[in-house]
């Protein structure tokens, strides 16, 4: 198959089969079959783009940016579009396998399984747009599939009130993308990215550069900068553990890489992006921490650390931005792979455990601190996977947490730049600090005596162990030995440094 | 050969740490017993690559880029070292059998264990920067855990959290260190470091040789970061013996030996380093002195006496640092050990409730003694000899005030064993306690420390053989055993150091007729008590962190246009960043 | 300042995103924050529109701006369908009273 086609068909094939997935859930839900068959659908709608994604990465990793135009559709795979892809497309299937038991029974299970594949499928288009619109559409086609997951739980009053923040807040941010565009769009009459980098290299202005900042605003919503951060806690705490995972791990990702596209076409406008990049890193990763660290649900203490998770990557990213060294985005890159697998991990052992103290036994509770007393004993497995995924957190080797930070703080210091040096220890620090709330959380885990809710917990099916066991198999493997995803890592870092002119 | 047994060497114990782990709490015999195996067999290895030591990289795994390539060697240093860690590990391990007998997760103390001897193997074998680093988080990462074994007790949890955090605040001097040598060298071996350190800027220079003294002092308990590790006491006590006894905390030291070559000419670190560790060790040996609990008691000897390692290598005194560490090594984990069966036997670490112990547990008494005469420094035990060279170096590369201090501290140290040893095992019952003598198990671990106490120093000649022959950047001088003993035997600084010490143990006897004066000092003893105020300083930044961090949260209302206003700020601030840089 | 089509705009777009952030700072009915939103999707189409036509490309501003009307109908529609049941689950509309998730 030749690379275009493959792309193509990467797209198309959970766009399509998203209605057809709801389609037949719907009426296996009406005909009152026992197990949904929506859940398959929807694992071998995720196998099949992966199968997609084979050809086209292949053509992409041998150096040639896979392109499809079709009228004003423009799509442009290259290494940050396949880092993405494959990071959405191996989430999405574990997430689906991990929820198939967790939505089992939940009013309109096929509802999820359909929105999850669609989401999936925007996530994929997003990281190819080569177009400023195609992005902003499909940046809104992402964003619309999200806010029916975060409030899946229709009849969940906390539920419902994260969607509306998260709506609200997000379309507040798309809204200022849009009058971005039109600014770009009255200044270069284009809205292709390349010709759009390619005239403002030349002449740059106000206008150009306000839109930046819209840029950096509006796609920053989503990525959860602070201070625009405010409606993650409530929206990751709320939504199905799996949407968490998702969300956290490629959602917010997939903000940023909107963000690095959109802004990377506006590079000659001013010399400040890095600089930008790089404050908002070192406001995330603080706030994250801090507002984590007095946090009594896990499910929430876990979303703020995504704050600072993201600072850390926006700290690499910022350093290839400002001071053109391939290695801060091949960092900050290696860091977002490894968050989707540590964050994934985390938020799916925490779900598992969720649903074991007490979604299956019909309670919305939230699942907190002290319901963990002693959960190793009953949970030896989900336990561990569980502490992996908080240590790698935390930074700890030999977890590829600590390889990834390593990476960055490498790039960091290479600029030989006094304040990017001390920003580099201030990340450092910080890390230490967040040991401050993961630990705890592995110190109750393992306490012998068994806390009254663990006492009382469901056991937990086999199918949702099986995500954990691979995602935790990946963390180690790669804290061992940090080259493992270097072939997908360091062409999405080259590309960076292309669109930044570098 | 010698590669496959490096490998082995880390691979053995962390293999066995998985086993371990596998083998299910259900079977505790089983779980003894494969630990046993796994690290007698560890410690084996690694004595074995001790005829293969040399300077050369024995192993490369290619990895590149920002981790530069895995490089393994095993110098002189290192397989020192992890002899050490082995061999001190598998007696802790024996220990363990008796020691833990009955306990609960089992598998989590042995996995935690064998998983902390490979990583300590791995730190000293390693060339590669990166790899220390990484070693160096995984052995602080055991040691934060099996502080916390205790999960169920505050104290055990608080004690973990708290020397995780510290040693890993210590931990970004050396992170910092590494990154900067690798931004300006291009390579993380820290062999071509050392070799081209003339090179680098000055002050560069001074930011990495001042990072790894903070990582350092931190590892190693010295001063200003001491406090974490009487805390880290609720440990298993075999795990006092093994980490922060005679491993571990030894990885300060050893990382200031190793980097030596390349730091010695930064301007003011030697003094630094002197100064740490001379004051780390008068402090805690006034701390000492009024310690009540026994572990706590031996703890600040261990940091007392790491100062006088520390204090050794700022004064240039390389051969002596090493071998005091390897005496040290010996002896307190001999000390903890039957400390533990101590503890084990009556059930309390309190030493004010003890007291002719000695009656019940005579084999315990015997080998706590031998311990306790080292630590002293009488001869002609392993710890005369390698204080009386520490003392020497001091005098040859430091400045004699300096010198007189740390001669005070040994007399301190003479007098706070003699009360230690007073208070357990001699004198009236203070208590009804029942003691019982130590097992098979712990026996078996307890006499080969001993016999190591009374021999070790005769190893002083082929010891620096071995560091002079496989460390030619550090341009050590080698000579006999009988060298050292006559050098330490007619030096006048000698004879001066046992009449400090014979006072120390006469202050200790004529405790009564000094009450005078140990009222006077009641007020120091007081502020030892608190840690010298580091404790308060501890706890006054947590308390700031946590209060700003509650403080914080309110500015998460859940109000909508309270998340609106959010956006509007974050415009504004890009705008302003833009139009600044513009 | 000359009043020509495209500084008219100017005003227009500055007016409607004006009233639009007003109407989410202030308003407390959360229908009403919905219309907000629209109107700053609208200021952002006026934009669009305006800034095809300062560059001749009019048409293709155009269609950008139909294929927004789809987007953004679609975002009203899934915004209203969680009013309607933010009122069903809670009883309320008042953004205020949707504060229990917070800290």
């Amino acid at each position: 198959m030749d690379a275009t086609t493959a792309l193509t068909g990467l797209i198309l094939t959970p766009l399509v089969a998203s209605p057809l997935v709801y389609l037949f859930g719907r009426l296996a839900a009406r005909a009152g079959a026992p197990r949904n068959p929506a859940r398959w659908l929807a694992l071998v709608v995720l196998a099949a783009a992966l199968a997609f994604l084979f050809p086209a990465g292949q053509a992409v990793l041998n150096g040639s940016a896979v392109e499809v135009v079709d009228g004003a559709i423009a799509l442009r795979m290259d290494g940050i579009g396949l880092l993405l892809a494959a990071a959405v497309l191996v989430l999405g299937l574990l997430v689906t396998l991990f929820s198939s038991p967790y939505m089992a029974g939940e009013e309109g299970e096929e509802k999820f399984y359909a929105l999850l594949v669609m989401m999936c499928g925007t996530m994929v288009g997003l990281g190819c747009a080569s177009d400023l619109f195609n992005l902003w559409i499909w940046f809104e086609a992402m964003a619309v599939s999200s806010y029916m997951l975060v409030a899946f739980y229709r009849q969940q009053g906390a539920s419902l009130e994260a969607g509306v923040k998260y709506l609200v807040q997000s379309a507040a941010g798309s809204a200022l993308v849009l009058l971005g565009i039109a600014l770009v769009f009255s200044q270069s009459g284009t809205t292709s990215l390349a010709a759009i980098r390619a005239g403002a290299a030349a002449g740059s202005g106000p206008v150009l550069m306000a839109a930046g900042a819209l840029f950096l605003i509006g796609f920053g919503v989503k990525t959860a900068l602070v201070p625009m951060h405010t409606w993650l806690p409530d929206a990751h705490s709320q939504a199905p553990s799996g949407i968490s995972a998702m969300l956290s791990g490629v959602v917010i990702e997939a903000g940023l890489v909107a963000l690095l596209r959109a802004v990377g076409a506006l590079a000659g406008v001013s010399t400040s992006w890095g600089l930008l990049l790089m404050v908002f890193g070192a406001m995330n990763i603080l706030l994250g921490n801090l507002m984590a660290l007095r946090q009594k649900q896990v499910k929430r203490m876990l979303a703020y650390s995504s704050l600072s998770h993201v600072g850390y990557m926006l700290i690499g990213l910022g350093v290839t931005v400002g001071f053109q060294l391939a290695q801060g985005a091949a960092g900050g890159f290696f860091h977002l792979l490894v968050h989707v697998l540590m964050k994934g991990l985390a938020f799916l052992a925490a779900g598992t455990l969720l649903y074991a103290l007490h979604l299956a036994q019909g309670s919305h509770h939230p699942l907190v601190a002290d319901d963990l007393n002693g959960a190793a004993r009953r949970y030896p497995f989900i336990a561990l996977v569980f502490s992996l995924a908080l240590l790698s957190l935390g930074g700890l080797p030999p977890l590829a947490g600590f390889m990834s930070k390593w990476q960055i703080f490498v790039a960091g210091v290479q600029t030989h730049n006094m304040a990017v040096i001390v920003l580099v220890v201030f990340a450092a620090l910080n890390s230490v600090l967040s040991l401050g709330y993961y630990a705890p959380l592995i110190n109750r885990m393992y306490r012998k005596e068994i806390g009254p809710v663990v006492e009382m917990g469901k056991p937990v099916p086999v199918v949702m162990a099986v995500p954990l066991a691979l995602l935790a198999l990946a963390l180690v493997a790669a804290g061992f030995y940090p080259a493992l995803f270097g072939w997908l890592v360091n062409p999405a870092a080259a590309s960076l440094l292309v669109a930044f002119g570098g | 050969m010698a590669a496959t047994l490096l490998i082995l060497s880390i691979a053995i114990p962390w293999f066995g740490a998985l086993v371990v782990w596998l083998a299910g709490d259900a079977r505790p015999r089983l779980q003894h017993g494969l630990a046993v195996a796994f690290s007698v067999l560890a410690g084996a290895v690694a004595v074995a690559l001790l005829p293969f030591s040399s300077s050369q990289i024995l192993l490369s795994i290619p990895v590149g880029g920002a981790f530069g390539d895995f490089t393994f060697a095993a110098d002189g240093l290192g397989v020192f070292l992890a002899v050490v860690a082995t061999v001190v590990g598998s007696l802790a391990v024996i220990f363990s059998v008796g020691y833990m007998r009955g306990e609960q997760q089992l598998g989590r103390y042995y996995a935690l264990v064998l998983f902390f001897i490979g990583a300590m193997v791995g730190l000293v074998l390693t060339t590669n920067l990166l790899l220390i680093f990484f070693f160096w988080e995984i052995t602080a990462l055991c040691s934060y855990a099996l502080i916390s074994f205790y999960n169920d007790d505050p104290k055990a949890v608080a004690g973990g959290i708290k020397a995780l955090i510290i040693t890993q605040l210590g931990g970004v001097g050396l992170l910092l260190g590494a990154l900067m040598i690798f931004s300006y060298t291009g390579s993380f071996d820290l062999r071509d470091f050392i070799a081209q350190a003339g090179n680098i800027p000055q002050t560069a220079l001074a930011v990495m040789a001042f990072g790894f003294l903070a990582a350092a002092a931190a590892k190693s308990a010295q001063f200003p970061f001491q406090t974490w590790l009487p805390d880290a006491m609720e440990a298993p006590t075999p795990i006092s013996a093994l980490i922060h006894a005679a491993t571990m905390v030894n990885a300060g030291v050893y990382l200031l030996v190793r980097f030596y070559p390349a730091f010695a000419e930064v301007p003011g670190w030697r003094t630094a380093v002197m100064l740490v560790g001379m004051l780390s060790a008068l402090l805690t040996a006034i701390m000492a002195m009024v310690a009540t609990d026994l572990k706590r008691a031996l703890a600040y000897s261990t940091v007392s006496q790491l100062g006088y390692m520390v204090y050794a290598v700022g004064a240039g005194g390389l051969f002596a640092s090493q071998f005091h560490l390897m005496s040290h090594s010996v002896f307190k984990a001999l000390l903890f050990l039957s400390a533990g069966a101590v503890i084990h036997g009556v059930g309390t670490r309190d030493m004010r409730l003890m007291g002719g112990l000695g009656q019940k547990m005579p084999f315990t008494r015997a080998v706590f003694v031998i311990g306790a005469l080292a630590l002293a420094g009488l001869p002609i035990l392993n710890g005369f000899w390698s204080k009386e060279l520490v003392l020497e170096a001091g005098l040859v590369g430091g400045p004699l005030w300096m010198w007189v201090v740390m001669l005070v501290g040994a007399g301190l140290t003479a007098c706070y064993t003699f009360r230690m040893v007073w208070m357990v095992f001699y004198g009236q019952p203070r208590a009804k306690l029942h003691a019982h003598e130590a097992g098979a198990a712990m026996k078996t671990a307890l006499a080969p420390l001993a016999a190591g106490t009374l021999l070790t120093w005769l190893l002083a000649g082929p010891f620096s053989k071995l560091l002079e022959s496989t460390l030619p950047l550090h341009a050590l001088e080698s000579h006999s055993t009988l060298h050292y003993l006559e050098e330490v035997a007619l030096a006048p600084a000698t004879l001066i150091a046992m009449v400090v010490i014979a006072l120390g143990l006469a202050a200790w006897w004529q405790r009564a007729r000094l009450q005078g004066l140990v009222n006077a000092l009641s007020g120091v003893a007081r502020a030892a008590a608190d840690s010298f105020g580091f404790e308060a300083i501890n706890r006054g930044i947590v308390r700031a962190t946590q209060n700003s961090a509650e403080n914080l949260r309110v500015t998460q209302t859940g109000l909508v246009s309270w998340n609106i206003f959010g956006i509007m700020a974050g415009l504004v601030l890009v705008l302003v960043i833009l139009l600044l840089g513009a | 300042m000359t009043l020509n089509i495209t500084n008219v705009a100017v005003l227009v777009v500055l007016g409607l995103f004006a009233t639009g952030f007003y109407g989410l700072l202030a308003v407390r009915n959360l229908i009403k924050v919905v219309v907000a939103l629209q109107i700053l999707v609208k200021g952002a189409m006026v934009a669009l529109v305006a800034a095809g036509n300062l560059t001749g490309q009019l048409q293709a501003a155009q269609s950008m701006a139909l294929t927004v009307i789809v987007a953004d109908t679609i975002v009203a529609v899934v915004a209203l369908a969680l009013a309607v049941q933010v009122r069903r689950c809670i009883g309320t509309l008042d953004i205020k009273a949707l504060t229990s998730l917070k800290r």
